[in-house]
């Protein structure tokens, strides 16, 4: 089983994955903006993965620049992005090569779809 | 043989250019066939003729006088005399004339070659281009754009006066400097050098180049640049114009109006998830029975979801695309058959219809159930192929749900929630306006058909796709 880090500024969706994550087996780190999640990424907690929004409050891309960060930080992290924005041609050029996109709203068959197709990557 | 072996006489009846040989006292000894061919007349007529009395006096022109009794006296030679006359036979001709004294042995007066040229065309051609480039010159002067003209190389032979006072320049500023060298070099970008670069040799125009920067003296401002090949007919010149619209202020419009949509998008789609969240929640605790029907609601909630973007992006008057949103449908669904369900691909065949907004939603959320209902009765073992297909057939479209699973049994419409979802099938199906046909097994699998009036409001709206 993985531990996934959650980076999601709305308090109720951001429970209700992290809910949906558990029951699948997995372990979570709770973030609600890019900051929190900076502080798990810099420490020494193990992490397998990164699940973030990619519009975290003030930031309209501030997932994807997390996820840039992440990575750097930690090269084998593996990252699923979600947003209910229109996804343009600026924000897929952004997205880390290899990683995973699930639009908002989703259901837990596609949350846990994308969570494993993300792990097996 | 050599040209040295060729004789003098053989030369000069070939060129095409007209030659007379006139003796100390201005009379004609000979000319050539060039001659007697550009002014329409004979050896006869010709040698031993003055000069001024050849063809009625047609060559008494003053201009030549003055080559003939005022500058050859002087000079060995005159190359380039212009003379323009009407001549009676062949009416008006610019003729440039090269004349040299010749001497012949023990010949002490000598003699004048003049060799005529006909330049009346190149001349003719050449007043025709300068006020041709002078109309370009007042059209360019007249539009309110910037714009400049360029020549072969690039260089600028005019801006407009739009363009000068945009970019706060002289003319003497622009004249024969490259465009990629004005200003702070804002101009000097690859692409636009390389899309120009085609403009005139293969006559391809640059239509909308964007190119956003700090101009002096402007702030930040977006061009749009156009450029397209301009030539006068008949003439092998050609020039560019190169057309800068300053779209500032509507890409700001545009930047304001995308950002609240995604403002906006953002809010609902966040508020959906919630919706989609809270019954997972209720799921979570729910008998196992029920909770395909909460799942079925996620999916229908997900179908509206789905149209959003299609539908956000129209304003009125606008369609969206029913081939794209077959696809985006396929795609989310396919997204959610994991697990035991994997095996199922589905497919989407439509032809490039379009629908008015209003009535994408009942549209969606039919697709949505009948797809539905192919995944959870047609494919026991996890596996098959489902294709949704649209088609245009007379003033209708038809819907069709096809499977290659285990087909219909009898006890499926006692069921409840595929009778609640067959419910939902007839409800979508009688706001659409439309009718059913009696689903059939043909072969191992299932085939719905729907027939539904065009769902396209008359009058000619653009089209949003995905």
């Amino acid at each position: 089983m993985a531990v996934i880090l959650v980076v999601e500024d709305d308090v109720f969706i951001r429970q209700v994955a992290e809910m949906m994550i558990q029951d699948w087996g997995h372990d979570i780190l709770s973030a609600s903006d890019g900051d929190e999640a900076r502080v798990f990424l810099r420490s020494d907690q193990h992490i397998d993965a990164l699940f973030t929004d990619i519009y975290l409050k003030d930031s309209v891309l501030g997932g994807c620049e997390l996820a840039h960060q992440a990575i750097a930080l930690r090269p084998k992290l593996r990252v699923l992005y979600t947003t209910g924005n229109f996804v343009t041609e600026k924000m897929k050029a952004l997205f880390i090569e290899g990683t995973q996109f699930l639009r908002k709203p989703y259901t837990q068959n596609q949350l846990e779809g994308c969570v494993a197709a993300m792990l097996a990557a | 043989m050599a040209v040295s072996d060729i004789a003098a006489s053989d030369i000069v009846e070939t060129v095409p250019t007209a030659l007379i040989v006139l003796d100390r006292n201005l009379n004609i000894t000979s000319a050539n066939r060039a001659f007697y061919q550009t002014f329409r007349t004979s050896a006869d007529e010709t040698e031993g003729c003055h000069i001024y009395d050849l063809g009625n006096g047609q060559w008494d022109i003053p201009a030549l006088r003055a080559l003939l009794e005022s500058v050859i006296p002087h000079r060995a030679s005159v190359e380039g005399f212009e003379v323009e006359h009407d001549f009676p036979t062949i009416g008006r001709r610019t003729m440039l004339v090269n004349a040299r004294k010749v001497f012949r042995p023990g010949d002490h007066d000598g003699s004048i070659l003049l060799a005529i040229e006909d330049v009346s065309e190149e001349r003719a051609a050449r007043v025709e281009s300068k006020r041709y480039w002078h109309l370009i010159q007042s059209i360019v002067d007249t539009i309110r754009d910037p714009l400049v003209v360029l020549e072969n190389d690039m260089t600028i032979v005019t801006a407009s006066k739009a363009f000068l006072k945009i970019f706060g320049i002289t003319e003497a500023e622009t004249h024969g400097r490259r465009v990629a060298e004005l200003g702070q070099h804002q101009w000097d970008v690859p692409a636009l050098r390389h899309l120009m670069e085609k403009v005139l040799p293969e006559n391809k125009p640059i239509e909308s180049f964007e190119i956003e920067d700090n101009f002096p003296g402007l702030g930040r401002r977006v061009f749009n640049l156009n450029a397209r090949k301009i030539s006068q007919p008949g003439n092998h010149a050609h020039r560019m114009l190169l057309v800068f619209e300053d779209i500032t202020d509507r890409k700001q419009r545009e930047r304001d109006a995308l950002s609240l949509t995604n403002e906006i998008s953002h809010r609902i789609k966040n508020n959906l998830q919630i919706v989609v969240g809270l019954i997972a929640y209720e799921a979570k605790w729910t008998a196992a029975p029920c909770v395909q029907g909460y799942k079925a609601m996620q999916a229908r909630i997900g179908a509206i979801a789905e149209l959003y973007d299609l539908i956000s992006q129209s304003s009125r008057g606008q369609t969206v695309a029913v081939d794209a949103y077959l696809r985006e449908i396929a795609k989310t669904m396919s997204a959610s058959l994991i697990g035991t369900m994997s095996g199922i691909e589905i497919e989407v065949k439509a032809e490039p219809l379009e629908i008015d907004p209003d009535r994408a939603v009942p549209f969606g959320l039919l697709v949505n159930e009948l797809a539905t209902n192919a995944i959870k009765n047609a494919f026991p073992q996890g596996a098959g192929h489902i294709t949704l297909s649209v088609e245009k057939v007379g003033d209708e479209i038809e819907l069709i749900v096809a499977d290659d699973g285990v087909g219909m049994k009898d006890k499926d419409s006692v069921k409840v929630p595929e009778k609640r979802g067959s419910d939902y099938v007839a409800i979508f199906v009688r706001q659409l306006g439309g009718t059913i046909a009696p689903s059939v097994s043909e072969g191992t699998g299932t085939i719905v058909r729907i027939r539904l009036p065009l769902l396209l409001i008359p009058g000619g709206a653009e089209r949003v796709a995905a």
